[in-house]
């Protein structure tokens, strides 16, 4: 039984028990890619969890009641599972060694209880849609053990919600009986801004561009899709801008002063316009980019934080990106001369 | 995206569409004091009622980058000639499948042009089979052809310096009676006219012999960039493709080095602000050093002084041999700059690294099946390239600045006969009526009759002179007639910069407003105070710091670019000249935007976006 690990040591063979956000960080700590330190935990705390709180025989029960077509039916196996979830202990072995892991963050800042995101980190075949799968939980500025063994727990229930019941009994049977989750517990950067970007353009299919969204504050806003971001094209090769559009950007996620949690506020009247990234950030989130994509060998979707104060960045993940719109194939000219030739109208397929 | 550019035949190469939203050319008034223009130019030249029909239904453009002021009438044979010229290359010899040559008219002495396209599919498919094997020829052997080019094009050259004006004697000298196959003086005058005219029709074809093609093949990997690349700036691919050691930037690069033999051997002080050549030179002249510098100067001249004061096609453009103030100013600037501690050689091996840079990278981005025809294109663009930029050099400069000033000579004689006030009047009689009155001026003074030029001619021209300073003062809208539903003229498209959406720009331009589209030439966004340059003249007021706003601009207006913050232009492509200076200088530029020089006033300040291609007007 292994139920966690530091993140820097996971790789994507690791991906099975601790699921694809843990190892992906994992992997980008390998590329000497800056990413805030943190642990994975696997499915075996997860497994541990539902054997030693006697959950098993509830979730049997409810799933068996589950028709794939019957949407009361799965409301009913989620609200008897989740319940039965909520009140149910994190064994022991479990708390400890999250309390080990979460003690060395600790030391590691040097302070009592740093904020930490804990998210679910999704396994198996499902990571390509855990979307519907109900893996993608998310709980920011997480301070103390005890908070973070119930952002832990709640990510876990999080896979009996009805949306991941329905989307697993769909899939058939043996998909929908067995569902497990990895977790994934990183330090939390307190960033001035943050953003998304890709290392294309997702909207063009341009390979030489690196399409930047960035806004004030957290992540949060640009991923929830509550702000219209900054949004910048730039380009790998000499990092000019080639196109942005400097947004208003009338709310940003900040930690919340009570000290847990975040809380969503209104950006200053004087800041909303302003570009939200400087020509030292864009060289420095291109370069990070144009890393990312070498390690992984194909597009990249990132998530990016500049910490507040000193300005350092790190990203938060990345994975890769699904859709690249396919730029209309040429019809095959095999030799310049037959492209030229096209240019003139002089080939077979122009007349 | 489009497969082509010339193959969209169903949109048609500049098919009106059905609305119009330009000024019909039959609706332009004929500005004030300037009724009658029409008697200086070709009847084929006008917008005639007999064809109202077909011409008011097409689309013209005013070609601001050659013909930028009222066409003199002698100089209509830049028009024709040249014309005649890309017609016959793309038309008759290359038979480009969709696209024939280019149509021309007259307007208030400017001139507007409208291409021809083809639309039959069979006429296509029978043309497609000349091109495949003609173009592929001249492709295949590109160098050894553009070899046997410069030989040709240097022949010619010398040919044109070797030509004789005679004089017309009282009594022929001894030899037509002594000597062996000599010809008397009126026939001397004549065949030298004859000849004089058909040198620039030959200089014309060679001019076009290799251009359609190598815009073409430019253009090919401008269009595989794109489609590949969708986001990449123009400058990128213009830089992938551009000459380094071309011949074009020779004269200035020569200058530099004459500004730093002139530190180097402490003649500098000569070159001092305000100072004339003639000033500068007669301080030289006192001193071992400055006399050897002279003699350094000169060695330089042949051929490096046949730089043209301007692009244009007009007798107004003299060589840096007849206006050596434009290289003095430029020596002038860049001795200045040395002795600021300035570094004023081009950062050659920087530019060739950075165009490999890129080159390599963009490569390396491509997917793996586009990077052999991304390579292979690139190849060929490199190939092709040096011929693009280096024409100009020998037809548009060297060429045509001699021959203007064989013309002069021509001129000359008549005025010396009284058929002219001054030898310049020539310009103003078309090239029948100089040989009209060359015809009365040698029949005349063979028959020792009394000749009625001297009466005829000067009137005439003095009128013109009036026309045209009273024509200049007219501004030309950008395109008249229907507006097209798409530019796909590659010529079109990248030499003159006019694409579909420039033309929309134009029409939505027409009342005005505080921005402008162009194409983003130079990246880089700065403000500053506008000036306009209407022509080389207003060369010398430009002030340290300003915004250069002109119709076009030429290799030749080199000292400037030392000077200005950024570009505007009224027509050019991300290939012109312009484009190509500042991308070197690091200076934004927005090229193409149609009506700079009409919207914005000197000392207005502006602000130039050449990363998107937008000029905005920050103070009415």
């Amino acid at each position: 039984m292994e139920y966690s690990r530091p993140l820097v040591e996971l790789r994507r063979e690791h991906e099975p028990r601790f699921g694809g956000k843990s190892t992906g960080l994992g992997e980008l700590m390998a590329a000497d890619i800056p990413v805030p330190p943190g642990f994975g935990v696997s499915t075996d705390a997860f497994h541990a969890f539902v054997m030693e709180s006697g959950l098993a025989g509830t979730i049997d029960a409810a799933m068996a009641r589950v028709s794939a077509d019957d949407v009361d039916t799965i409301m009913a196996a989620s609200q008897a599972i989740s319940e039965a979830m909520r009140f149910a202990p994190v064994p022991d072995s479990v708390q400890e060694e999250m309390s080990r892991r979460y003690a060395m963050l600790a030391e590691a800042t040097g302070s009592d209880a740093p904020p930490v995101a804990v998210r679910s980190s999704a396994v198996g075949e499902d990571g390509q849609d855990a979307t519907f799968a109900g893996q993608q939980e998310t709980y920011l500025w997480v301070r103390g053990i005890d908070h973070v063994c119930d952002a832990l727990r709640d990510c876990w229930v999080s896979l009996f919600s009805a949306p991941a019941i329905s989307y697993r009994a769909r899939l058939g049977p043996a998909v929908a009986a067995t569902p497990a989750m990895g977790v994934t517990v990183q330090l939390m950067v307190d960033a001035a801004v943050s953003g998304v970007m890709f290392t294309c353009n997702p909207v063009s299919g341009d390979p030489s561009m690196v399409a930047i969204n960035a806004s004030w504050g957290l992540g949060l806003a640009v991923v929830g899709g509550e702000v219209t971001p900054d949004d910048l094209l730039v380009s790998k090769v000499t990092r000019e801008v080639v196109r942005e559009s400097v947004h208003c950007k009338e709310i940003e996620y900040v930690p919340d002063p009570g000290g847990r949690g975040v809380m969503r506020v209104d950006v200053p009247e004087d800041r909303r316009l302003e570009r939200c990234v400087d020509e030292r950030a864009l060289a420095a989130l291109t370069d990070v980019a144009r890393r990312i994509e070498r390690y992984f060998g194909c597009h990249q979707d990132i998530e990016w934080a500049i910490a507040r104060g000193d300005d350092c960045l790190f990203v938060v993940q990345s994975r890769p990106v699904t859709a690249v719109p396919k730029r209309d194939k040429e019809p095959t000219a095999p030799t310049a001369m037959s492209f030229v030739m096209r240019t003139f109208g002089a080939d077979r397929g122009s007349l | 995206m489009a497969r082509s550019r010339l193959t969209r035949t169903e949109e048609g190469t500049l098919t009106p569409a059905t609305t119009s939203a330009f000024s019909s050319p039959y609706a332009i008034e004929t500005p004030p004091g300037c009724e009658g223009w029409e008697e200086m130019y070709p009847y084929y030249a006008l917008f005639d009622e007999q064809r109202r029909e077909t011409d008011e239904n097409r689309f013209w453009f005013w070609n601001s980058m050659h013909f930028p002021v009222p066409m003199p009438a002698f100089d209509v044979i830049c028009i024709d000639s040249p014309y005649q010229a890309v017609g016959s290359w793309q038309n008759r010899v290359f038979a480009v499948p969709p696209a024939m040559g280019i149509d021309y008219r007259c307007v208030n002495g400017y001139i507007y042009i409208s291409g021809n396209p083809v639309t039959d599919p069979v006429k296509m498919g029978e043309r497609a089979e000349f091109f495949q094997k003609r173009a592929g020829y001249y492709l295949e052997n590109w160098d050894e052809l553009y070899a046997k080019w410069r030989v040709k094009m240097e022949a010619l050259i010398a040919e044109l310096d070797q030509l004789r004006v005679p004089e017309l004697p009282e009594y022929e000298s001894d030899e037509i009676v002594f000597g062996d196959d000599r010809n008397t003086s009126f026939y001397e005058v004549l065949d030298a006219y004859s000849r004089v005219l058909r040198m620039m029709d030959l200089m014309w074809q060679h001019h076009f012999e290799f251009l359609l093609l190598g815009y073409g093949a430019y253009a090919t990997f401008a269009e595989f960039c794109k489609a590949h690349l969708p986001d990449i700036p123009d400058q990128h691919v213009a830089q992938m493709v551009a000459g380094i050691d071309v011949v074009l930037f020779r004269p200035d690069t020569e200058l530099r080095r004459l500004a730093r033999l002139a530190v180097e051997t402490q003649v500098d002080s000569a070159f001092e602000q305000g100072r004339s050549p003639v000033e500068i030179e007669a301080e030289l002249g006192q001193t071992d050093a400055g006399r050897a510098w002279l003699a350094e100067l000169e060695e330089v001249k042949d051929p490096w002084f046949n730089m043209a004061t301007g692009d244009g096609l007009t007798h107004h453009y003299r060589s840096w041999f007849d206006d050596p103030s434009i290289p003095y100013a430029s020596l002038i600037g860049y001795v200045s700059a040395l002795n600021a501690g300035e570094q004023i050689e081009r950062p050659r091996e920087a530019i060739e690294q950075e165009r490999d840079r890129l080159a390599e990278e963009y490569a390396a981005l491509l997917d793996e099946d586009a990077r052999t025809p991304f390579r292979d294109l690139m190849a060929l663009s490199r190939t092709v390239f040096p011929y693009v930029e280096e024409h100009k050099f020998y037809c548009d400069y060297w060429f045509l600045t001699k021959w203007w000033n064989k013309i002069r000579e021509f001129g000359a004689l008549l005025a010396e006969h009284d058929f002219l006030e001054s030898g310049e009047d020539i310009f103003q009689l078309s090239r029948y009526e100089v040989a009209s009155a060359l015809d009365e001026l040698l029949l005349t003074w063979a028959t020792g009759g009394a000749p009625h030029g001297p009466g005829h001619w000067p009137p005439i021209a003095a009128r013109r002179k009036e026309l045209l300073a009273r024509l200049g003062e007219w501004t030309p809208p950008p395109a008249l007639g229907v507006t097209p539903e798409a530019i796909t003229d590659p010529m079109t498209i990248m030499l003159w910069g006019v694409t579909t959406d420039r033309v929309r720009d134009w029409a939505g331009q027409e009342d005005g407003g505080t921005e402008l589209n162009g194409a983003a030439a130079s990246p880089g966004i700065v403000e500053g105070i506008a000036r306009v340059v209407r022509s080389v003249s207003d060369l010398a007021d430009v002030l340290d710091g300003e915004i250069l706003v002109c119709g076009s601009t030429s290799p030749a207006w080199a000292p400037i670019f030392t000077k200005i913050k950024a570009t505007v232009t009224d027509v050019g492509g991300v290939m012109s000249h312009a484009a190509i200076v500042c991308r070197e200088y690091g200076l934004p530029a927005v090229v193409g935007t149609g009506r700079a020089t009409t919207q914005i006033r000197t000392g207005q300040t502006i602000r130039v976006n050449g990363t998107a291609g937008v000029v905005t007007l920050v103070e009415e």
